[in-house]
């Protein structure tokens, strides 16, 4: 009787699961990104100054609660050495988000190419896709109407997925959680393609 | 206000943290906990049972342990692992042979249930070894990809230079912190 209703109780508490990736060259902003969505999303969530925030060489775990699903957010090391591991991720991925440092004109080539590569392959077609062009608080960066057409030259790659180019500062937390409540309605209709992750583990 | 209340919330998380310094033989799990506790590179011989120490680091305080890594033993670092807030995992980065055991070990202790909500700090130690492995080949032999929900990160490290070991810990601390 009692594993009933534990089981009952916890099916109706039982949030859907959803992957997130965060993506993109070293030094874009990937970890700042997510402690600030994570100060955006959580409740009494004090995030991690972005003065002690390091390298990334490893996996940063995030998981956010919003609007009735649970988003696990993954924050890859983006060091070239590094990009050779994304591809393990990506089965599992339900919405990806790619990160640009909107101030780095000398390497946005660079971002492009890790950009292509990576929506080329076969595991992430259909899944949508949030580029943020991040550091917008620095005056001197390049706006969201300068990276976009950069990003969305290769149509054919992109193909049929949900795809949007947005404007964010991930220290200053502007336009982090437009970007987030985007992806999710997107990770929802996508649900067919590719459904929640289940909470066994 | 805001000073207050961080006052308080010291109060509360004043506990000591735990932690395992885990690894094969001679990776330098000694070395480095006591380059942690006193600064100093001692001279050590391989550990058999464990070496415990309290370290200060910043404002938190650690209840380090070193387990010895010997073949015979390592069955024994179950015994230690109940409320264990972090692991640090020591690899030789100059030893290929024996990474694929490192490997196993690691994933071996990973499955425990006791240890699903402990950090992980790998550290590829031995980084001043001429022809050893960087830390993206050390990620690769570990198959750290296959870790998908436990937060981790891997430093380079010299044990016996004192390098890498700070930004390792830096991280630790923050990370131990933001886990509350």
């Amino acid at each position: 009787m009692y594993t009933l209703v534990h089981g009952f109780y916890k099916y109706m508490v039982q949030k859907d699961e959803y992957c997130v990736l965060i993506l993109g060259l070293d030094n874009a902003g990937k970890t700042t990104y997510l402690e600030a969505a994570k100060t955006k999303l959580t409740k009494n969530y004090k995030g991690m100054h972005p003065s002690k925030i390091t390298t990334t060489v490893g996996l940063n775990i995030g998981k956010i609660d919003v609007s009735g699903i649970r988003l696990n957010f993954w924050d890859l090391g983006g060091q070239t050495e590094l990009q050779s591991l994304w591809d393990k991720y990506y089965a599992e991925s339900h919405g990806i988000i790619y990160i640009v440092d909107s101030n780095d004109r000398d390497r946005i080539d660079d971002s492009k190419e890790t950009f292509d590569k990576m929506i080329g392959n076969e595991n992430l077609q259909g899944i949508p896709l949030l580029v943020l062009a991040n550091k917008q608080d620095i005056p001197e960066c390049m706006g969201v109407r300068e990276v976009k057409p950069i990003f969305n030259k290769n149509t054919h790659l992109i193909g049929k997925r949900d795809c949007m180019v947005m404007a964010v500062s991930a220290l200053t937390g502007e336009g982090v959680d437009e970007g987030i409540r985007w992806l999710v309605d997107c990770i929802k209709r996508n649900v067919y393609i590719r459904p929640p992750r289940n909470n066994e583990n | 206000m805001g000073g207050l209340w961080s006052y308080f919330r010291g109060l509360l998380g004043a506990r000591e943290m735990r932690i395992l310094i885990l690894g094969l033989d001679g990776a330098g799990k000694t070395t480095i906990l006591y380059r942690l506790q006193v600064g100093e590179v001692v001279t050590t011989i391989p550990t058999i049972g464990f070496n415990v120490e309290q370290v200060q680091y910043k404002n938190l305080k650690f209840q380090v342990w070193d387990l010895g890594g010997q073949t015979s033993i390592r069955p024994y670092w179950r015994c230690y692992y109940s409320n264990t807030d972090a692991i640090i995992y020591v690899v030789d980065s100059a030893d290929k042979e024996r990474i694929g055991i490192s490997k196993d070990e690691l994933f071996h202790m990973l499955r425990e249930e006791e240890l699903t909500d402990a950090i992980l700090v790998v550290l590829a130690n031995k980084q001043d070894m001429a022809g050893c492995m960087t830390v993206a080949e050390v990620h690769q032999a570990l198959g750290l990809e296959a870790l998908k929900n436990r937060t981790f990160q891997i430093f380079k490290t010299s044990a016996t230079k004192g390098e890498g070991l700070d930004q390792a810990m830096d991280w630790l601390a923050n990370a131990l912190q933001n886990k509350k």
